[in-house]
């Protein structure tokens, strides 16, 4: 014992009188207090800012926090706060699978989806919920049981039906969430209920402090501070810099160097005499131009702009629609998109999308799976290929739609291309139908995005529902006719 | 509302109150009592003695002036205290040398003592109140740094520093009259 600490070792009778009426320190205080707050922002969703992830996280750590020197008083709270930990855990691998490709992958091979009355959503996203919820209510019955355990000790009638009904109302929202009860009706007494019950949990540390003085709390091997700052790092880390590893799609893995496949066939003469757009044409190769072979019409639509007046990160679209004499059928269609982006747009990009979406009025018809090549030259000039991967899904909507996503290449001198074909032939080849398509290029302007989003997510889920500033949309709609020699009439439609 | 009909019922001494007054509040006199003597029997002796000072002087007690708590904490430190500087001083009778001079105070010693106390304890009251209260769980209950540490949710190492920082901050407000 120092001077200093035999000052205040004094006879009472001495102290200022408003130290006697000081009161007394509660263990209970700061606890109750951190647990309160973290159940408040685990619950709280606001969106804007990334508002709805870092509070929850800061949740997350002030209940775990908060039961963390309770832990060793007795079983409900080492439950109770296992689960917090188990629950804060979770929640930031949610938020790290959501800024990777993984997420996405995770979701495609669960597949399957859950209805709800707001619409089907992900059996994935369901699972997490049922994982993040379940974990919830047992941190909160463990702290239910954990609360009574102190009174029992003490001697005392537990007084924990705050704590009990937090638990059943916890649980209920699995339920609510799982069938997708929404509206202010049915939430609003539920959230009137949940605030009261909070308040009250939080007035339970008042009671406890009778109770709760028999309490023990464990030491802190960290400061909280210390825990809640590297967490909500972890966090930012996983929003702001995860995403920018996989801000674009791995380009020039399949890219292959040109050949020398261009030579003047009979077959070139006849399309450009038909009206084949020369400089489409002459970026085909032999092989891509034996699908024309027997063409007997040719349907052009769209022009590209050399000047490139298209929005940023665009590319301009032409579509040619030839219909070919066919053995088996009579004949088929075949089709082309050509996409083409200026060397400024094409080095820009982050990532792109391309759905072909067919729209067929009155006519049954069998449609291939649309292939597709990316060319383009490097500052060498030396000309590279890369086969673009389609797949058949259907939208939002129900529309049977054909997707690709791939990133632009970075190194390029003149413009990237893209040439999209399919074919389609007709159940009725005898008579005239109308054929329309529509080709949807979505492109990512922005290194950064949370969640990680492809962009055949943000074309399945409609033209009109970009997600955010991040991504423009761009539609081109072409109408044309799928007729038999003789009946083919470009000029029509 | 129930600490006030209890309060009554000891007043009044009804049957089974001051039960259950020691169901209710033996906790807290034990809290207050445990950090200042160390011996568990010591601990017991002084919490009888509370609880006989208490049925004693509850008549006196006015729920105006105070709460309960305050005035519970106050009998139960104040008896602790008294209890262990009385064995401090039965320790030291034990070697009492009859040539010694006395070590207490003289009458102008004390009232420097009282008086250099009370500014520090005023300079104690405009401290920030989470810094106050650190405070005073060090120094008027008593309670070790781990006990400070676990129930304000800090490490042992903090709780030290910042305690070692309200020292020097109140070493310094009162012109270096001290020396830790």
């Amino acid at each position: 014992m120092d001077e200093f600490d035999r000052l205040f070792d004094m006879d009472p009778g001495q102290l200022p009188p408003e130290l006697t009426e000081l009161k007394p320190p509660c263990p209970w205080k700061k606890p109750m207090g951190l647990i309160c707050w973290g159940l408040a922002l685990i619950t709280i969703t606001i969106n804007g800012f990334g508002l709805n992830l870092l509070l929850p996280a800061v949740g997350a750590v002030l209940l775990w926090l908060g039961l963390s020197p309770l832990r060793r008083e007795n079983g409900g709270f080492r439950l109770a706060y296992a689960c917090a930990a188990l629950y804060a855990v979770l929640r930031l691998t949610v938020v790290l699978l959501q800024a990777t490709p993984l997420d996405g992958r995770l979701a495609g091979l669960i597949g399957g989806e859950w209805n709800t009355t707001t619409g089907p959503a992900p059996v994935y996203n369901v699972l997490w919920t049922v994982a993040l919820q379940f974990t919830l209510v047992l941190a909160v019955g463990g702290l239910w049981q954990g609360l009574k355990g102190v009174f029992r000790k003490a001697g005392q009638k537990p007084r924990t039906a705050a704590a009990g009904g937090l638990v059943i109302l916890e649980a209920l929202l699995l339920p609510m969430a799982l069938i997708g009860l929404e509206g202010w009706l049915l939430v609003g007494p539920i959230l009137i209920i949940w605030v009261c019950l909070i308040l009250s949990l939080r007035k339970l540390s008042k009671s406890l402090d009778q109770a709760g003085y028999a309490l023990r709390p464990t030491p802190a091997q960290v400061s909280g501070k210390l825990v809640l700052c590297l967490w909500l790092a972890l966090h930012l880390l996983a929003v702001g810099v995860l995403p920018l590893v996989f801000a674009r799609l791995p380009d020039g893995v399949h890219a292959q160097v040109q050949g020398e496949g261009v030579s003047d066939s009979p077959l070139r003469a006849q399309l450009l005499e038909l009206g084949f757009p020369e400089d489409i044409l002459g970026g085909l190769e032999d092989g891509e131009l034996v699908r024309f072979e027997g063409a007997y019409g040719l349907k052009k639509e769209g022009y590209h702009d050399p000047v490139g007046s298209h929005q940023d990160g665009m590319p301009s679209v032409v579509t040619v629609e030839v219909p070919v004499r066919d053995e088996k059928y009579g004949f088929h269609t075949v089709y082309l998109a050509h996409l083409r982006w200026n060397p400024g747009e094409a080095s820009g990009g982050y990532m792109e999308g391309v759905q072909i979406a067919q729209d067929i009025q009155g006519v049954t018809v069998r449609t291939t799976q649309v292939e597709g090549v990316l060319k383009w030259k490097d500052s060498a000039g030396t000309a590279y290929t890369m086969p673009l991967d389609f797949w058949f899904d259907t939208d939002n909507a129900g529309t049977p739609c054909c997707y690709t996503n791939f990133s632009l290449p970075e190194e390029v001198n003149g413009p990237t291309e893209a040439f999209l074909f399919w074919e389609a032939m007709p159940s009725f080849p005898e008579t005239v139908h109308l054929y329309n398509y529509s080709v949807t290029i979505a492109h990512k302007r922005s290194i950064w995005q949370y969640p990680y989003t492809l962009p055949s997510d943000v074309l399945t889920a409609g033209f009109y529902s970009a997600p955010s500033w991040q991504w423009r949309m761009y539609r081109w709609t072409s109408e044309g006719q799928m007729a038999p020699e003789g009946k083919y009439d470009p000029r029509k439609y | 509302m129930e600490e006030a009909r209890l309060v009554r019922a000891l007043q009044t001494r009804q049957t089974g109150a001051m039960e259950q007054f020691q169901t209710a509040y033996s906790p807290l006199l034990r809290y207050i009592i445990a950090p200042i003597l160390p011996d568990e029997r010591d601990r017991e002796e002084c919490l009888s003695d509370v609880l006989l000072r208490v049925w004693d002087a509850i008549g006196s007690f006015d729920p105006e002036r105070a709460a309960l708590t305050t005035w519970l904490t106050y009998l139960a430190r104040n008896a602790a205290l008294n209890r262990r500087r009385a064995n401090e001083r039965r320790r030291e009778g034990g070697t009492l040398d009859e040539a010694a001079p006395d070590p207490a105070d003289g009458p102008e010693q004390s009232l420097l003592k009282a008086e250099r106390a009370r500014a520090v304890w005023a300079a104690v009251g405009r401290l920030g109140r989470r810094d106050r209260e650190l405070f005073l769980r060090k120094y008027y209950y008593y309670q070790p740094t781990v006990q400070i540490a676990a129930e304000s949710g800090m490490t042992v190492r903090a709780v030290e520093s910042k305690l070692y920082r309200i020292r020097k901050h109140l070493q310094e407000e009162l012109g270096g009259e001290l020396h830790g």
